[in-house]
């Protein structure tokens, strides 16, 4: 009966869509968290070098100059609110019992995508527009406004093009990083459909806010934001 | 050998064994008999439960087995166990309305 059994609960078979928006499937636990963590470090240390910060749940923003810890500081005050709320939110909804390690880690891997986009933050041509807008960011907020042709006389059309690329290209990184978050708790807390989508939004909503105000209080309490 | 139906395939009811036979003597046994309760269950849990009671129990050892991780496979008992759960709670209803029945005919 062993052939038999073995051929009848054999796994689907890996395909490429499996691997990228459900690899918890194949890795959870402590070896989706080692993983993880290794992903979130890689992302803080290349955002400390392009400014990109984490500074939410799922917020991607450029610009402001901060010591490397605060970088690592926002990746995981972002992870790990987002980790106590879906826990919180497994315990209310879920039927069967679940482990934290399976949320921490599918949690931590999810968190993947983010490493793509603090790479995208480092072109040249990202770099040099996004010290554009700072530098127009006083003409766009003047009061009375500028008129359109004189903020954009001397607009770098190139930089303006590989900066517009840079934002979709981290938007679909944040709607995969989304997808794996979700496929992560689904799969953790063994959850479907209609209870598993609400319990999700709104640990989702709640772990942000969350998130944004830690971050925002850390970086006034050390003078990073004034 | 041929997998052995578990519902019908015209009402989709639970069936039963109506004759068994013996390979060697070619004695045979007529009547009712039901089909134990993980029979009655689809092929793939049948299975699942095979080799899981083959690894002592361990979801560990399941998830190596089958290339799976701890949660996927934790879940896949879950399920199983929610499908017994309602089979015993199907086969207690049935049993109750069965007693009432032949409560009523006896009066």
């Amino acid at each position: 009966m062993s052939d038999d059994t073995m051929h009848a609960i054999q796994p689907p078979r890996k395909t490429w869509t499996s691997v990228l928006f459900n690899p918890f499937q194949y890795v959870a636990g402590g070896m989706a968290l080692v993983i993880g963590l290794g992903l979130m470090v890689a992302a803080a240390y290349i955002g400390s070098i392009s400014h990109t910060h984490f500074d939410g749940v799922l917020d991607v923003h450029s610009g402001l100059k901060a010591p490397t810890w605060f970088f690592l500081v926002e990746v995981l005050i972002g992870w790990l609110s987002l980790v106590a709320f879906l826990a919180i939110a497994g315990l209310i909804a879920a039927q069967s019992r679940f482990r934290l390690v399976d949320i921490l880690g599918t949690q931590a891997l999810a968190r993947g995508p983010m490493v793509l986009a603090a790479a995208v933050f480092l072109l040249p041509g990202v770099q040099r527009f996004t010290t554009y807008l700072l530098h127009k960011l006083p003409t766009l907020t003047q009061s009375p406004p500028a008129a359109p042709a004189d903020l954009w006389k001397d607009l770098p059309l190139a930089d303006a093009f590989v900066f517009a690329t840079a934002m979709i290209v981290t938007l679909l990184m944040t709607i995969w990083m989304v997808a794996l978050m979700y496929r992560g708790y689904a799969v953790s807390c063994n959850l479907r459909r209609g209870r598993a989508v609400i319990s999700f939004i709104t640990a989702l909503i709640a772990a942000e806010v969350a998130a944004k105000l830690a971050i925002v209080a850390i970086a006034r309490t050390t003078g990073i934001l004034s | 050998m041929k997998l052995l139906p578990r519902v019908c395939p015209a009402c989709d009811e639970d069936l039963q064994v109506k004759r068994l036979r013996c390979p060697t003597c070619e004695t045979e046994v007529e009547g009712a008999f039901g089909l134990p309760g993980l029979a009655r269950l689809p092929v793939e849990d049948q299975a699942f439960i095979w080799e899981f009671v083959k690894a002592s129990g361990s979801l560990k050892a399941m998830a190596k087995l089958l290339g799976l991780s701890y949660p996927t496979v934790r879940n896949r008992l879950d399920d199983i166990i929610i499908r017994i759960k309602n089979a015993d709670t199907q086969r207690n209803t049935l049993d109750h309305s069965v007693d009432e029945r032949s409560d009523k005919t006896h009066e």
